[in-house]
């Protein structure tokens, strides 16, 4: 896609180009005209008309992709419109749902038997869930909206603040953390930040239920695909047949009873990553640990 | 300056849930609603159907965005343009985040902005934090500046 004042600068170019061609052509056929007449008007009128037809055609791709773009633009103005509605007025019912099942427990508990209370409970617990489930969906679709640059960022010091906010979020979780140094990439600071954070959060999760929990994160220098960063934990893993799975949206390989979460977090990845002209994939196997490599360019 | 809350609110559960947040908070204060921008303003400037209302400021107004016939945004513009109320405490409270309307309302001089949470819980503490802020911490600004 080619933006506005470039290709204003491109229709401006072919005029020149295209009146330089006629004046060229003019003055070349007077000078041919003196010593063969009839060829020079032959040549003369073949040039005009090359040099006319070529300029029909470029200035209507041009037209063209104009409109392509405009509706481009239009299809994404009215897509955020429509996320807008979604994450204001999808939360506001659930807001009463909760708020009144609330209600009901505090005005009359007292009164409804264990079953009742019990299924109040789940009301407000799936109400909650839904929730999340809107804003973690929100946060996708914001992140292939977001404007994007290109700037040196050192992935290490990234990492570790991701790692310090969940020692401090957890502070009674005992895992070994490794991050090798002077990881370095060329990627949009907040996005890369996100999906580094997102992949660091998973390892976290699924490495929650055994004890010696360790992650890894580094750059693997070998492999077809070059050099890729990669985030290794020892924890649950996942089953390889349902690899291609794990990066879709609401995609969950593990039950939400055993290990929290909406499914959204790898499929940001996954965009970041697309934005960025990257590549995600991931080994692992059932309780044998899972690693995540990414590429960014 | 009177000490009642404007709460301009479209949605009755949002207005129900937000009293009775208030009242779990034990916040006594006169809790003034008005269900769109238009009863909000003709409340603040005596107008419309409240023609001949006695010309008393809230000491804060609760401000939805999203709302029918005038939006929150422009009761704010009309708050803020006006020399009686420009000074007043507006709070936004709202479902939105997003990052237009963050930056819209701080930009046209919202003094702060609350996201209401979906956990009735998390709702109830939020508003028992805002009227603890607004009504008892926060000094207003002199009455003096509210007769203009």
């Amino acid at each position: 896609m080619i933006e506005p004042r470039r290709r204003r600068l491109m229709r401006v170019v072919i005029h020149a180009i295209t009146v330089l061609g006629l004046l060229a052509v003019v003055s070349l056929g007077q000078l041919a005209y003196r010593t063969a007449p009839t060829y020079a008007t032959g040549a003369a009128g073949v040039g005009l008309l090359l040099l006319a037809t070529s300029h029909l055609l470029l200035v209507r791709e041009i037209t063209k992709r104009d409109r392509t773009e405009r509706a481009l633009h239009d299809a994404n103005r009215e897509l955020e419109s429509f996320s807008y509605s979604v994450s204001h007025d999808l939360r506001a019912p659930l807001r009463s749902i909760d708020g009144f099942s609330q209600a009901l427990v505090e005005d009359i508990g007292d009164q409804l038997p264990e079953e009742a209370l019990n299924h109040l409970d789940r009301i407000r617990h799936a109400t909650r869930r839904m929730g999340r489930l809107i804003d973690d969906l929100m946060a996708l679709s914001k992140v292939g909206r977001a404007e994007m640059s290109r700037e040196r960022v050192d992935l290490s010091d990234v990492a570790e603040q991701v790692v310090a906010e969940l020692r401090r979020q957890q502070p009674a979780r005992q895992i070994a953390v490794t991050i090798a140094p002077g990881l370095q990439a060329t990627a949009d600071p907040p996005l890369v930040r996100l999906a580094l954070q997102n992949l660091i959060e998973n390892a976290w999760k699924f490495t929650s239920r055994r004890d010696g929990s360790a992650i890894e994160i580094g750059q693997a220098r070998d492999g077809e695909l070059g050099p890729a960063f990669f985030v290794r934990d020892n924890g649950a893993g996942f089953d390889p047949d349902y690899a291609h799975k794990l990066f879709g949206p609401f995609q969950r390989l593990h039950a939400v009873s055993e290990f929290p979460g909406t499914g959204i977090g790898l499929a940001t990845v996954q965009r970041i990553v697309h934005r960025h002209g990257g590549r995600v994939w991931a080994e692992g196997k059932i309780n044998g640990g899972a690693c995540f490599y990414f590429t960014l360019s | 300056m009177m000490n009642e809350i404007l709460l301009v609110e479209d949605n009755p559960d949002d207005v129900e849930l937000t009293m009775r947040a208030f009242r779990k908070s034990n916040i006594a204060n006169e809790i003034v609603v008005a269900r769109d921008g238009v009863e909000a303003l003709d409340y603040l400037f005596s107008s419309g159907a409240q023609t001949g209302r006695p010309p008393t400021l809230p000491q804060v107004v609760l401000l939805d965005l999203k709302m029918p016939r005038v939006d929150g945004l422009h009761v704010l513009e009309r708050i803020r343009a006006h020399p009686r109320t420009r000074l007043l405490p507006v709070v936004i409270l709202t479902s939105s985040i997003e990052e237009k309307d963050l930056l819209n309302t701080y930009s046209r001089g919202a003094n702060s902005y609350i996201r209401k949470p979906v956990d009735f819980q998390e709702f109830v503490e939020a508003v028992r934090q805002l009227g603890l802020y607004w009504l008892l911490l926060n000094q207003p600004p002199p009455p003096s500046s509210f007769t203009a």
